[in-house]
């Protein structure tokens, strides 16, 4: 349900599961008034484009992928992610010859937390015996989910075909909650892995299609804060819809990790005392741990975010990659085409929405909050 | 050799005209193949050097992974670390449709001796 009126102070939208509060709305600057009509229209050309492109575009020219055996020890893995840049990799099985799912950086917060509470002397060595197989066994006990008729749900790897429309890699990522869906192709003997798809690579199609006519998706003009996206920090004596988390940088890096895993969130910001935006601590920055072994030296509740991120930076600095910057941020009173090309620069999951000047942190648009609100 | 037993087997020998055993001498031939065996094998082709493989996968839009050229499609890699290690990482290129595929595999290394699992 879209509002005929900006909504541009109510806590906790995301996509279409929005409240409106009783009391009259307070605008105390004049936003433009978005048109039910304009986002239909919109949101059909943008379903339109999608439904009728394949997963074969998000391919690059050239495109390098990196896979792990699934019988590989969990700490050669959390290495190999590092040394590589990379923050997810599928999972290769010989014994089925086929891909049977995904390493991410959830995984190793959740190890991580897990050897955290019996104590760090023990991590190492846990690492370095505990095979990723063995780590997703014990995961699938952990977080059981039972289908109606009690029976168990393995998880089985969500991926999807070079053939496949857009739309359906797009659908497939909101609806499964990942970031990345490996494209796999079935033609051969053995199946081959051509790319890890994510919501970044569809954005940039839609962004580059759509560069040329601005005028067919009338919605991209509108400023961010008179659309239902994104979450935003509720004011003072509001009621609030989802709490906002944010954290200052002397926090624990535990604190931070039991975030990202309780929230269900992907990122934290790390605003200092007047809420103003410092940085920011994403699920893909636990790789950095890696470096020197830090994991296996520090307990994660002596470690604080500021030290964690520090290790991050020093990580893109040692080899070379492309970090860019780290936090990327918008103004309440941007329009949409400038969030969603910002959105599309490759490792940009989401962006902060900031205060000019003060960069007091207003709220938070992700990618998903993005499809989520596109595709209806 | 085996047409001799062949005929004890098979079919019926009758006496004087049984096949006599080979000369002995014949049997002491040199075995010739010991001069290639000292020479080194044949050079892998250079252009075979010119593998992308070995860039890392998060170079950034502005610096795209180069195509990587025809003559290394379809060829398997193996990553050239010092021993001892504990994984290897297995590579090739191909090509999908129009478009370059580079996956690198990274495994595990058997030791030796141990059984395997």
């Amino acid at each position: 349900m879209i509002p005929r009126f900006p909504v541009s102070k109510t806590p906790g939208i995301s996509g279409e599961s929005m409240e409106i509060d009783g009391d009259p709305f307070h605008h105390s600057e004049a936003v433009p008034k978005i048109l039910e009509a304009d986002v239909e229209l919109s949101r059909h050309r943008i379903s339109v484009f999608l439904s009728t492109h394949t997963a074969y575009e998000l391919l690059p020219e050239s495109g390098k992928v990196v896979a792990l055996d699934v019988t590989l020890p969990v700490k050669q893995a959390f290495h190999i992610l590092y040394e590589q840049g990379i923050s997810v990799a599928p999972l290769w099985d010989h014994d089925v010859s086929r891909f049977v799912g995904i390493l991410s950086p959830l995984d190793f917060i959740l190890i991580l937390r897990e050897l955290g509470s019996h104590g760090s002397d023990m991590a190492e060595e846990e690492l370095e015996t505990h095979a990723i197989s063995a780590w997703k066994e014990g995961k699938l006990q952990l977080t059981r989910k039972f289908d109606g008729n009690g029976s168990l749900h393995p998880r089985r790897l969500i991926d999807a075909g070079p053939h496949d429309s857009l739309k359906d890699v797009a659908l497939k990522l909101l609806q499964n909650k990942v970031a990345t869906v490996p494209i796999i192709t079935h033609d051969g003997s053995v199946p081959q892995l051509l790319h890890l798809a994510s919501l970044t690579g569809v954005l940039k199609c839609i962004c580059r299609h759509f560069k040329h006519s601005p005028a067919s998706l009338p919605i991209l003009q509108q400023p961010i804060c008179s659309i239902p996206l994104g979450t935003w920090v509720p004011k003072i004596g509001e009621s609030n819809g989802r709490p906002f988390a944010m954290l200052r940088p002397n926090a624990s890096l535990s604190d931070a990790l039991s975030l990202l895993v309780q929230a269900e969130v992907s990122a934290v910001p790390i605003v200092d005392d007047n809420d103003s935006l410092l940085d920011i601590y994403c699920r893909s920055d636990i790789t950095a741990l890696a470096k020197d072994r830090a994991y296996a030296q520090i307990h994660l509740n002596e470690l604080s975010i500021h030290q964690a991120l520090q290790l991050t930076q020093e990580a893109s600095a040692t080899y070379g990659f492309f970090n860019g910057q780290r936090c990327h941020m918008c103004l309440r009173s941007d329009p949409l085409h400038k969030v969603m090309d910002r959105l599309a620069i490759p490792g940009v999951r989401r962006l902060v929405i900031v205060e000019a000047g003060s960069k007091r942190v207003e709220g938070i648009i992700s990618l998903t909050d993005l499809f989520r609100f596109l595709l209806g | 050799m085996n047409n001799s037993r062949g005929q004890d087997q098979e079919t019926p020998v009758v006496a004087g005209f049984e096949v006599p055993r080979s000369p002995d001498a014949s049997y002491n031939n040199v075995y010739t193949a010991s001069e290639d065996d000292g020479r080194d094998p044949p050079v892998v082709p250079q252009h075979l050097q010119h593998t992308v493989l070995s860039y890392p996968a998060n170079r950034g839009p502005a610096a795209p992974l180069p195509d990587p050229q025809h003559v290394v499609l379809n060829h398997l890699y193996i990553e050239n670390r010092e021993a001892p290690r504990s994984v290897v990482a297995l590579g090739f290129s191909h090509r999908f449709r129009a478009k370059y595929v580079n996956v690198v595999l990274y495994k595990p290394v058997q030791r030796r001796g141990s059984n395997s699992a």
